[in-house]
């Protein structure tokens, strides 16, 4: 049966159960990875994956049932388990928090890819990847080498109850490098690019734009020289972050606490809560009148760019700090219903077999009017900052500590020694609200690694999901 | 499907294959998991697949591919694929044979029936109960109920088979006053044994105890880690104990073995059959685990290998190996903290002035080598003065050693299942001095 007659039995199957609303997602995702560590190909394997995962609706409660089974037998089965959990979810009900969404839709997206991966022969990528981990050797001192392609292909088709009926075909792609450097009882990491390599949606044009050949030596020489590297000095200082630091920092203080789930208390129990209560929305001063960030799920390339979310709500753009202040969530349509709004797309499914809900999608910072360089200047005393190695956060997303592979001191103006370990610390709020330059978008460019699991004057200190972050402009807090 | 039905798919799809050598996995899961949040159901779901994994070497040439589509069309071709790919890769000529395996012995308990079968009504009890005493209390609660099982099979072409199915279930709830909060967990094979009313009782009395916490000064302290925290701080040593962490330098283990890096208190095993969390006999080559003591009294005694790892670095194969392929090396997956002789009551009141911590929330490594780890209390954290709990604190960071805190630690006598990892830790209470606290935060 295509999925055009399955989807039509389960969501039948759901209406004949009982449910008030129902819809399904198909999706058929291939997964391609290789690897090389020290010389060799550690993975090459290659992954099929099909199934959908379904939604029901009773009493304002949700049942979600997932299967691989696309079998009649096994469509009525799911579908019908579906109903039962969302009629158990009911029972025990005190409020009525889940209503069916607003809008149906039928279309087509296919993200823009400039040279399909299968085009590219796999003893090319073998090769390319055992080229640029080779380089990554310089010295001996260069104990592990690593090299990595992820290729990724969902076709997925939604439809709902209400006639929707969307079929996606979405490619990511992405890739990276990693230097271990160990010496005198130290042990120094490097990765490029940013701290996870570059991720995007698109073909093969991804890895050619990463170069990862091309950089290969001079991250294993960075790997080795921060061996030898000053240790990051503790106190208050000026700090100015690279584009992925700034992705992740982004990342964390902004997209996670901005999850509108999370500001109601949804995951409360697990990933935390958020500062960014409903209450202080077009009033909290989040951080300095140069500081607009927003979601933009058509943005080319985007990591999150999709033509529709998994709850079938078309992808837009929308703001959630203007020039400093509070003005919007990342949404569901049930969250978003919640604060008399409507959602913004911001519903996805790690996979066929995991329900919808908000997770972080292409989140920008805009960019500033400084160029790169100039961000250096009048700075006397500060640290700059480059690719995240270690990030932990409070659970209302307040007290922060990131740190970073490698940092160079600045003084008066000019990018000095190397220095290790370096470590930053503060609170959100006080940190963007002292961010008083963002680089110009010569530096600015979208990005999201894989995973992601969400400045006043800022202390290194001594001593480095889930997990998507983007990489964008520069920024310098003072 | 049941194992009977898994071998027997296993040797089919084994029978297709021309490698050299072939290694056939296929694992089942059912999960099903109640979420809940301010009284009211708002996540309820449940997810069914059945996988097959294929691992074909040619020479010292090996590829890997996957499928959830188990036809036989979609059967052979994802072992043509694993050929396919073996005939392009790279020799490597470190490769090892695959292990021929060898008898082993599920551990009691670790599959019930009960569990596996656990409807959504059950876990809406659970939850319903749980809801009953927030509402007894004016708090509101978030958390979770879920029951899950999961079969595996594992087959090579070099005289492997084993098959395991298991079972697990867990509670956790935050219950949530209005300055204050408080943590609950409870994990068991058996669905049946998990006290929903006891986990929020917990949960409340944290909160409740803890409210109008108070701002203490960063710095060294005393700490007592109930397990729940003791087992998230000690979870990132874990990966220390893998033969290529050890080898590559970035284990506190590559200094060497033999050698004392903790306190005589601190013994730790990776025990499979242990009766709190009985698990897999066997790793994800077929490989029988052995139960090995990874820290004797403080001394370092061991590490974990598979197949490959074994043969590099000359050692025996230990039967810790993760899913082919990995990044991450052979893991020890079943830890276990042996207990001290004191209650943690008694821990408390031997302390004239210290820190009770219910919970860590985002630990993360600051420092590979030397195991510094930073991250935050969470839900229930409170002074003890004078040997006794005298109310909340707020929640503080903290960056600090494991190695070092291990070495300075005493442990209660009574140990927990704890996490909701995908490994396994079993683990007492903890007190740590000197555990050092660099910043507060506003709650």
């Amino acid at each position: 049966m295509s999925f055009d007659d399955l989807a039509a039995r389960a969501l039948d199957t759901a209406g004949t159960r009982g449910a008030e609303y129902a819809d399904v997602r198909f999706e058929v995702v291939r997964s391609e990875r290789i690897e090389t560590r020290n010389g060799v190909v550690t993975t090459l394997s290659d992954g099929a994956s099909r199934g959908y995962g379904m939604r029901a609706l009773f009493g304002g409660a949700w049942g979600f049932a997932a299967s691989s089974d696309l079998t009649p037998a096994g469509i009525d089965r799911t579908a019908a388990r579906a109903v039962e959990i969302a009629k158990a979810g009911a029972a025990i009900a005190r409020h009525r928090l889940a209503s069916a969404p607003l809008r149906a839709y039928v279309d087509t997206f296919a993200t823009p890819m400039e040279r399909d991966p299968a085009d590219v022969p796999l003893g090319e990528r073998v090769a390319l990847l055992l080229r640029a981990e080779k380089a990554l050797h310089v010295s001996p001192k260069i104990s592990v080498g690593r090299a990595w392609i992820d290729l990724w292909h969902t076709d997925k088709t939604f439809y709902s109850t209400l006639g929707s009926r969307i079929e996606q075909s979405i490619r990511q792609t992405g890739g990276g490098i990693e230097a271990l450097a160990v010496g005198d009882g130290d042990v120094q990491t490097r990765t490029f690019p940013g701290d996870i390599g570059l991720y995007k949606s698109g073909g093969w044009e991804i890895i050619e734009e990463a170069k990862l050949d091309q950089n290969a030596q001079r991250i294993g020489e960075e790997a080795e020289a921060l061996l030898d590297a000053e240790q990051c000095p503790s106190g208050t200082r000026d700090i100015i972050l690279g584009g992925s630091q700034v992705s992740l920092q982004i990342h964390e203080s902004c997209g996670h606490p901005a999850e509108l789930d999370r500001v109601m208390g949804w995951e409360a129990n697990f990933s935390g809560v958020s500062f960014l209560e409903i209450a202080q929305l077009g009033n909290l001063r989040y951080g300095s009148d140069i500081v607009t960030i927003c979601i933009d799920n058509t943005l080319p390339q985007g990591m999150a760019t999709v033509g529709y979310d998994d709850e079938g709500t078309k992808s837009g753009s929308s703001d959630i700090i203007r020039d400093g202040m509070l003005v919007g969530y990342e949404m569901s349509n049930d969250t978003a219903r919640a604060i008399g709004r409507e959602s913004n797309a911001c519903v996805r499914a790690q996979s066929w077999e995991f329900v919808p809900m908000i997770r972080m999608c292409n989140l920008n910072l805009l960019p500033g009017n400084v160029p790169f360089d100039g961000l250096f200047d009048g700075v006397k005393d500060g640290i700059y900052m480059e690719s995240n190695r270690s990030w932990s956060i409070d659970d209302h997303r307040l007290n922060f500590q990131f740190g970073c592979e490698i940092a160079w001191e600045i003084k008066n103006g000019k990018r000095g020694k190397l220095l290790k370990n370096p470590t930053y610390a503060g609170m959100t709020p006080q940190f963007w609200n002292s961010c008083d330059a963002i680089a110009d978008e010569k530096s600015w460019s979208p990005g999201e690694p894989p995973t992601a699991a969400k400045a006043n004057r800022c202390r290194p200190a001594a001593p480095r999901s889930a997990l998507r972050r983007r990489a964008f402009a520069t920024c310098k807090s003072g | 499907m049941d194992s009977v039905q898994r071998e027997a798919l296993a040797e089919r799809v084994l029978s297709l294959s021309t490698a050299d050598e072939t290694e056939v996995t296929i694992g089942t899961e059912d999960a099903d998991l109640t979420r809940f949040t301010h009284e009211e159901i708002h996540q309820n779901v449940a997810r069914s697949d059945a996988g097959i994994s294929v691992r074909a070497i040619l020479g010292q040439r090996t590829g890997t591919a996957s499928t959830n589509l188990l036809d036989d069309a979609s059967l052979r071709a994802t072992v043509d694929r694993a050929i396919a790919i073996a005939t392009l890769a790279p020799a490597d000529p470190e490769i090892a044979p695959l292990p021929s395996g060898g008898p082993t012995t599920t551990p009691k308990g670790a599959y019930v029936k009960a569990t596996a079968g656990a409807s959504p009504q059950l876990r809406a009890g659970m939850a319903d109960a749980i809801f009953k005493v927030a509402e007894s209390h004016g708090f509101w609660c978030a958390g979770f109920a879920r029951t899950q099982s999961a079969g595996y099979t594992i087959v090579n072409s070099n005289g492997a088979r084993a098959s395991f199915d298991g079972t697990d279930s867990g509670i956790n709830v935050k219950m949530n006053a209005a300055d204050s909060t408080g943590y609950g967990q409870a994990y068991s094979p058996d669905a049946r044994t998990l006290d929903a009313r006891e986990v929020a009782n917990t949960a409340a009395g944290k909160a409740k105890n803890s409210a109008q916490p108070r701002a203490v000064e960063p710095g060294e302290w005393t700490v007592i880690m109930e397990p729940a925290a003791f087992g998230e701080f000690f979870a990132y040593l874990g990966q220390h104990f893998s033969a290529q962490a050890y080898d590559e330098g970035s284990s506190f283990l590559s200094d060497g073995l033999d050698k004392s890096y903790f306190s005589e208190n601190v013994t730790i095993t990776d025990d499979y059959s242990h009766p709190l969390a009985p698990s897999m006999p066997f790793d994800f080559e077929g490989q029988p685990k052995q139960r090995l003591k990874l820290v004797d009294a403080g001394i370092a005694k061991s590490i974990v290998t598979d197949s490959y790892w074994a043969k590099k670095l000359g050692r025996e194969n230990t039967g810790h190996a993760l899913p082919a392929p990995n990044a991450y090396g052979p893991q020890a997956i079943d830890l276990v903290v042996s207990p001290g002789s004191k209650s943690i009551a008694e821990l408390i009141a031997e302390t004239k002035r210290g820190l009770l911590i219910s919970r860590f929330w985002y630990i993360r490594t600051v420092d590979q080598k030397k195991a510094i780890v930073t991250g935050m209390t969470r839900d229930g954290t409170f002074l003890i003065e004078n040997g006794k709990v005298a109310g909340g604190v707020r929640n503080m960071r903290f960056n600090q050693s494991i190695i070092t805190a291990l070495g300075k630690c005493e442990f209660s006598n009574a140990q927990q299942r704890t996490g909701d990892y995908w490994f396994s830790l079993v683990v007492p209470a903890a007190r740590i001095d000197g555990f050092t606290f660099s910043s507060g935060t506003q709650f």
